[in-house]
């Protein structure tokens, strides 16, 4: 009834264009603006140098986490759920990695225990929603205050964190995971994020679960039709989440040498932020991963480099403002393409 | 010996048959001891009014239901689906009234669905993509496998859908009223595709309420009315549509409408220029204790018009009512005397998990308050003085709306726009799911409301309901009202059905 | 027609005298009046009356803050933002009653009367609250997200006001006296008095009023709610400020029982009140649940957490126990009502 092949006007290719690479404007600019800004007050960096070297390096160690998780979590919210407990379980994982590490057990056991520790948190928030089917957002709800829980448990009491002390000492290459330079100054936390990343974007494209992810966040029903197992996609992709939790626990505990069962608090706030920034749908179907990655690059270049220009104190509301702009603007945006 | 391979072969011919298929609902037998049987490379159509059993069948065959007795063979061979998955897998491929395209992947992507060449999980490419790509081709080579389906027509997409279905290897795909929401020129270009595959050894089961396609597409016929098969015949002997009408409502069709004289009423509503994203400069006026109709097929403009009225959607335009502005929100259109009756009664009218007596006063619910305090016991006399005035089959007003039956759900929604004190009452598709007698029971009180001199709009697609019970009837096409008619004995029923499928637009 | 009569006559034979709010309500309170026994039986000296006043006076704040909470849940909508409007409350309130001539920054403020500096910590609450109503109203975001920026945006203003910490300096001396007063004579202070009567209202607002109704029907159906001539949007504004209100109300006694305005204040209570709407029977999904379940979930709670510290658990079992209790709520509400509609 309608035509719909008119061509798009150069309004609407502006558009898109905007909408297509808006995220890497955002990066830019956040960037030209806090190298540009007067950072004298604040001598946390080297002084007015927000591009320096050392700088740089700083940050992307501290985003290790935030980049490891947001491929994952940008393909779960695509399926059109949600997973609040990213930050405990994250907290989890860092107290047990620590644990294994201060008692002694080596490198790559601890590392693939812990990975495997990831794999059960995800199964776990896999089960509550899809063979219990509580609503996502509760189900990981629960599962946010459990693992918490479970991470305080394990670290004794009159403790705040596992760390060195009383006879145990944590092991060298604890730390030199999350600092250590080795490749571009950069540890090996911020390559395996990149490596994570890359894998994610390449489930994205080029795998049956990026495709079926899409296709269940887009229409459940239809993909259920076709066949697609729609409950296998969405425990797999809550598993790869768990993982990607794990690992992200493992960056912040080596780069903090601790195991911190408060590490990861926020941590799905951060997430949820990222992936709004980039894009991704509340509802569902729509979103890439490389931009949640772009997103993630914003958001920590952002409260790291703010710190250079005002108190730390000011933090929680930037992050605040942040989000309900990008929740916002990502919702218009959404809602525009589909009414047009 | 010979018998049985004589019936053997005789049976493969079959693309498929029904066999003493029943299905009972608690309290209802919704199909009863149905036999019939398809042949391969045809079109087989299924017709029957609403609640004939027409959609049961099809969720049978589709796997979504499994049927209470009775047998289905595909080719001669066993076939019980447990899910649509399994009537997949046995070649057998439904398109849904609903689209089942995901609108966020390409074409191509919809296509191969669920069935992707893929070695540890990624994806590799394979002559799949290529086959698909060739079906969709030979059905509709205009469509682009690398366009994104949410830019795509819902004809298009419908035929994505029907791609799909083809080259998943379906040998029976089932229609459930594909073109309720196309053009004439998109309905022309699906029979095209339709009648392609039929000759590329596809069989096409289709179900439809318009007449019309069936004759100009089908080939064989099975007629349901009440659960039960009434008869399956090639339509080449069926004659016209009479005949099929009969079969359908086992009794030659009449409208009984009795002229109430003139109606001497004011005109109270005057809509002039009403234009939206679907409606097109649409005009009219509607009298004081007078019933119209609005006669156009499904996609139309009648909803539109309505919820414009309504205050619902936005739309450019005048309504004058009484005098009064047009209504901003559905609360202003019921404070100004107006009360709808929506389209969707379950999900859009109705409150289903509550009792009948907290669904009644809804609409005018400070009525049954002081300062802002509920008033129980004056809302229980209410339910119960509307239970009773609309005859709701019901023992108790506490009952939920959820487990009435849809004629006394509809009663309790338009108990609600009663309640409401409603001067003009919009009923969009007023009947539809409602068995004969609570529809009989619903025109009588329209009749009634009209002759207390409240106006009346009722927007139907079913002809018979707009000429039994309507003074006049504007008929809607493509977002305009095309011609208005004066309801009585000499009706030009063709006239009209031309009118509604775009072929002329002069009154009478 | 006649079969459909017969099971009409069937089904509504089978239709329940108690409706299904009632059931649950009634489940929850069962529940918590067993947990308390079982918790007797198992911690010395757990059954004592003083026990039983303390469960609920310990826990006003949570219980005031999951009024409004559950009003929202119950019209389909999360307000994760209240404990952050604590937060901002309170040190706003602090704040603003400051005397203007303080040593330094955290010391000094507005210099408003106590009474002015209160209200007009509500206004600032209540502005926290029109954010979120435009947000989830006018802009259509949901409301989980909405919430949970305005969480950290409320919090946020509140640590900048703060510097990250806390202001109780130079305040004047009536500050103290609205969260301190004991009422009737007794231990009972204000704060708790007006809970139990805040409760008492919006349990006659939500099963007497008009706009309780309201909140029911746009959580059962809010297009059918629209089409009936309901004012969704303006009716949910309503929630969202009302909501905004009692979290201003406990931040401010909050501020005014210690004295001080604290920027980490609140923290958790958003999901304290979350899990005991929960617990109570709240559906998620909006158009069910009810204020006194809400009660009752805070009083499971509340046993729970005292028990557990009863029994000499380290305070780190609390998460542990939170999650255990609302999945089995959860679990048990939706076997409860599923095995009542087939059964």
């Amino acid at each position: 009834m309608i035509d719909l092949t008119q061509n798009p006007s150069s309004g609407d290719r502006v558009k898109r264009f905007l909408k297509d690479y808006y995220i890497y404007l955002v990066l830019i600019l956040v960037v030209v603006v806090l190298s540009t800004a007067n950072l004298d007050k604040f001598p946390l960096f080297e002084r007015g140098n927000f591009l320096s070297e050392r700088n740089i390096i700083n940050i992307l160690r501290i985003s290790a986490p935030i980049l490891t998780l947001a491929g994952a979590f940008t393909l779960l919210m695509i399926s059109g759920y949600i997973d609040l407990s990213v930050g405990s379980a994250m907290s989890l994982s860092a107290v047990v990695y620590a644990m294994l590490a201060i008692n002694g057990v080596p490198f790559l056991p601890a590392f693939a225990l812990t990975v495997l520790l990831g794999v059960l948190l995800g199964a776990i928030n896999g089960f509550l929603v899809i063979r219990l089917r509580i609503t996502p957002v509760i189900a990981t709800l629960i599962t946010l205050s459990l693992y918490k829980g479970v991470a305080l448990l394990l670290v004794e009491d009159g403790v705040s964190a596992i760390k060195s002390g009383g006879g145990l000492k944590m092991p060298s290459w604890f730390n030199d995971y999350g600092r250590d330079g080795v490749l571009l100054g950069l540890p090996w936390a911020f390559w395996v994020a990149i490596l994570v990343t890359i894998a994610m974007i390449v489930t994205q494209d080029r795998m049956k679960l990026g495709k079926y992810a899409a296709a269940t966040g887009g229409n459940p029903t239809a993909a259920k039709l076709s066949g697609i197992n729609t409950a296998r996609t969405v425990i797999t992709l809550y598993i790869l989440v768990g993982i990607c939790a794990a690992l992200a626990g493992i960056a912040r505990s080596s780069f903090m040498s601790l195991g911190d069962p408060l590490s990861g608090d926020g941590m799905e706030l951060t997430a949820i932020l990222v992936v709004l920034l980039g894009g991704t749908a509340f509802s569902g179907g729509e979103g890439r991963v490389l931009k949640s990655f772009i997103g993630a690059l914003i958001i920590m270049s952002l409260t790291v480099g703010m710190l250079t220009l005002v108190p730390a104190y000011f933090q929680t509301l930037v992050v605040g403002t942040a989000l309900l702009l990008a929740a916002a603007s990502n919702h218009l945006v959404s809602r525009k393409d589909s009414e047009s | 010996m010979i018998v049985q391979t004589a019936f053997a072969e005789k049976a493969q011919e079959k693309a498929l048959s029904v066999r003493e298929l029943t299905k009972d609902y608690p309290g209802v037998r919704a199909v009863d001891t149905v036999s019939f049987d398809i042949d391969r490379n045809t079109v087989h159509c299924l017709v029957g009014e609403n609640g004939a059993g027409k959609s049961t069948i099809v969720k049978m065959l589709t796997g979504a239901l499994t049927p209470t007795s009775g047998s289905m063979a595909i080719l001669g061979r066993d076939y019980e689906p447990g899910s649509t998955q399994d009537a997949r897998e046995s070649g057998v491929g439904t398109l849904f009234q609903e689209l089942h395209v995901v609108d966020q992947l390409t074409v191509l992507e919809n296509l191969t669905l669920g069935m992707e060449a893929s070695r540890f999980g990624f994806l590799v490419k394979s002559d799949l993509e290529n086959r698909v790509v060739k079906t969709l081709a030979a059905i509709e080579p205009t469509i682009d496998p690398k366009a994104r389906v949410s830019s795509l027509s819902v004809a298009q997409k419908q035929i994505v859908e029907i791609a799909r279905a083809a080259s998943s290897g379906a040998s029976i795909i089932i229609m459930d009223e594909p073109t309720a929401a196309l053009s004439e020129r998109e309905v022309e270009r699906l029979f095209g595709v339709i009648r392609r595959l039929r000759d590329s050894d596809v069989t096409v089961i289709y179900i439809s309420h318009k007449l019309d396609e069936i004759f100009e597409l089908g080939d064989n016929v099975t007629v349901m009315r009440d659960g039960k098969h009434i008869a399956t015949k090639p339509l080449a002997e069926v004659n016209g549509r009479p005949e099929l009408i009969e079969m359908m409502v086992g009794r030659a069709i009449t409208h009984d409408y009795e002229p109430r004289g003139e109606i001497a009423g004011n005109p109270v509503l005057n809509v002039k220029g009403l234009s939206n994203h679907l409606l097109k400069d649409v005009s009219f006026h509607v009298n004081e204790g007078e019933i119209v109709g609005f006669y156009g097929l499904v996609g139309a403009g009648k909803t539109e018009v309505a919820r414009a009225i309504y205050g619902a959607d936005k739309a450019d335009g005048q309504i004058d009512f009484k005098g009064r502005k047009r209504a901003a929100s559905p609360k202003e259109a019921i404070a100004a005397g107006i009360a709808l009756v929506p389209e969707e009664r379950r999900t859009q009218g109705l409150f289903t998990e509550l009792t009948i007596r907290r669904n009644i006063p809804i609409m005018n619910i400070r009525k049954l308050a002081s300062f802002g305090i509920f008033q129980d016991e004056r809302e229980k006399e209410v339910a119960r003085e509307y239970v009773g005035m609309l005859g709701i089959a019901t023992n108790s007003i506490e009952k939920y709306a959820e487990k009435l039956s849809g004629g006394n759900q509809q009663k309790v929604v338009l108990s609600k726009c009663l309640f409401a004190d409603a001067d003009m009452l919009l009923l969009d598709e007023p009947t539809r799911g409602v068995d004969v007698g609570a529809k009989s029971e619903i025109y009588d009180l329209i009749r009634d409301l009209a002759n207390n001199g409240r106006a009346i709009c009722i927007f139907s697609s079913e002809l018979e309901e707009v000429l039994g019970i309507c003074d006049r009837v504007f008929l809607m096409y493509d977002g305009q009202v095309q011609a208005t008619i004066k309801n009585g004995a000499e009706v030009d029923i063709p006239h009209i059905l031309n009118v509604v499928t775009g072929g002329g637009s002069e009154n009478t | 027609m006649t079969d459909q009569a017969v099971e009409g006559r069937r089904l509504a034979a089978r239709d329940n005298r108690l409706s299904d709010e009632m059931f649950i309500t009634s489940l929850v309170a069962g529940a918590a009046v067993a947990l308390f026994l079982l918790a007797s039986i198992l911690v010395p000296n757990f059954f004592q009356f003083q026990n039983v006043v303390n469960l609920v006076t310990n826990n006003w704040a949570v219980i005031s803050l999951g009024i409004g909470v559950t009003f929202l849940l119950v019209s389909g909508n999360f307000d994760l933002s209240v404990g952050g409007v604590v937060a901002l409350s309170g040190v706003l309130a602090v704040w603003f009653a400051q005397a203007a001539d303080g040593a330094n920054a955290l010391s000094s403020g507005w210099g408003m009367p106590t009474w002015l500096a209160m209200f007009c910590a509500l206004i600032g609450a209540m502005l926290i609250g029109t954010v979120n109503a435009v947000f989830v109203v006018a802009l259509r975001v949901p409301s989980i997200i909405v919430t949970l920026g305005t969480m950290m945006l409320a919090r946020g203003i509140a640590q900048v006001i703060t510097q990250g910490s806390q202001r109780n300096t130079n305040l004047p001396s009536d500050f103290g006296m609205l969260g301190n007063m004991a009422m009737f004579g007794s231990s009972i202070k204000m704060p708790v008095v007006l809970m139990a009567i805040l409760i008492l209202t919006a349990v006659f607002v939500e099963r007497k009023t008009v706009f309780g109704r309201l909140t029911y029907l746009i959580g059962a159906n809010p297009v059918a709610s629209r089409l009936s001539g309901v004012d969704n949007a303006r009716h949910v504004i309503k929630l969202y400020l009302f909501s905004a209100v009692m979290a201003g109300v406990v931040g401010i006694l909050l501020a005014s029982e210690f004295k001080s305005g604290f920027s980490n204040r609140g923290t958790l209570m958003e999901f304290d009140a979350l899990v005991i709407s929960l617990l109570g029977g709240v559906a998620i999904a909006g158009g069910f649940g009810s204020v006194i379940g809400m009660f009752f979930g805070a009083i499971i709670l509340a046993t729970v957490t005292s028990a557990a510290t009863g029994l000499v658990l380290s305070p780190d079992w609390q998460f542990t126990l939170k999650a255990l209790a609302v999945f089995i709520a959860i679990m048990a509400q939706s076997w409860a009502l599923a095995r009542r509609h087939t059964g």
